[in-house]
């Protein structure tokens, strides 16, 4: 899988409320499924297919111990996933911040600065938008 | 499509008019002149936009201090209604900087007036891929709970306490 398939694969399988309340028990400890099926009301064989979507999505491994399969969660694809987020929220932080401060300079100038491509007869206060 | 939730919501008041405002979003020059990081730039002649919808908006962002990446920004217009609303899916490619991957992520940003001649603007965005399936939960919180916990339990996962 590309890394874009991948993190597609993420945010597909944390779309489900259900998948993320599994990691979230995942996150306090490791557990079996039958552990993780006690808080929810659905079936095991239920919580059973969603731990294989978290895992086909990378979000858990699932490991042997003696008699036991547990399932852990992995740390690395949910927080490339909540990075992504935090990129995309910072661009938008950045670039709305740049946005007022061009709107201003834009408003006090009557004119943007650079001019030429942009008509005067649009100006700001020439209020033939109807709502304005 | 409705159903499938934002990874990210923004609403934000900005100070000038909304016709203003829908412009600085779909003319080159005023684009130019706010999108993204600091430092960045956005040739002219690499700017192709049809504001309409099934049109476009295309851009390429270089930076001056970083000759490594160009960013092609291909945006697909699926609606567009003046002064209101735009959205589309952004197709991101070229030299990406390191960790970024080539992706499309659909973004809406709707405008509406507020008082005083200010405009809010809703902006939503749906990371690359698309979430299928309903979400009931928002997002930040089941990412900020989930962040919580991690940040305290991991790489440590076998620690067990209850």
């Amino acid at each position: 899988m590309s890394g874009s398939d991948q993190l597609s694969a993420v945010f597909s399988a944390l779309a489900d409320p259900t998948r993320r309340a599994i990691l979230a028990e995942l996150a306090d400890r490791d557990a079996t499924v039958t552990e993780l099926t006690a808080p929810f009301t659905i079936s095991m064989p239920a919580v059973s297919r969603h731990l294989k979507a978290l895992e086909r999505a990378g979000l858990i491994s699932r490991t042997r111990s003696g008699k036991l399969r547990m399932s852990r969660i992995e740390a690395a694809p949910l927080r490339e996933a909540a990075e992504w987020i935090e990129r995309y929220r910072r661009f938008w932080d950045t670039s709305l911040t740049r946005l007022d401060a061009h709107l201003a300079a834009v408003q006090a100038a009557g004119r943007p600065t650079d001019g030429s491509a942009i008509p005067d007869s649009e100006s700001p206060g020439k209020a033939h938008d109807k709502e304005n | 499509m409705d159903s499938d939730k934002p990874q990210i919501v923004i609403s934000r008041v900005v100070d000038a008019p909304r016709e203003l405002v829908y412009r600085a979003f779909t003319e080159p020059d005023h684009l130019a002149a706010w999108w993204g990081p600091i430092g960045n730039s956005l040739p002219r002649e690499e700017m192709d936009f049809d504001v309409r919808p099934g049109g476009h908006q295309r851009w390429t962002e270089v930076f001056p201090t970083q000759p490594g990446l160009r960013v092609a920004v291909h945006v697909d217009l699926t609606d567009v209604v003046d002064g209101e609303l735009l959205d589309g899916v952004a197709h991101v490619t070229g030299q990406l900087p390191e960790g970024i991957e080539p992706h499309e992520t659909r973004m809406r940003v709707e405008f509406y007036d507020e008082v005083d001649g200010r405009t809010r603007l809703e902006i939503r965005q749906w990371l690359p891929g698309r979430v299928v399936g309903p979400a009931d939960q928002g997002w930040n919180e089941a990412f900020s709970k989930l962040d919580a916990t991690l940040r305290n339990r991991l790489p440590v996962a076998v620690d067990v306490e209850v």
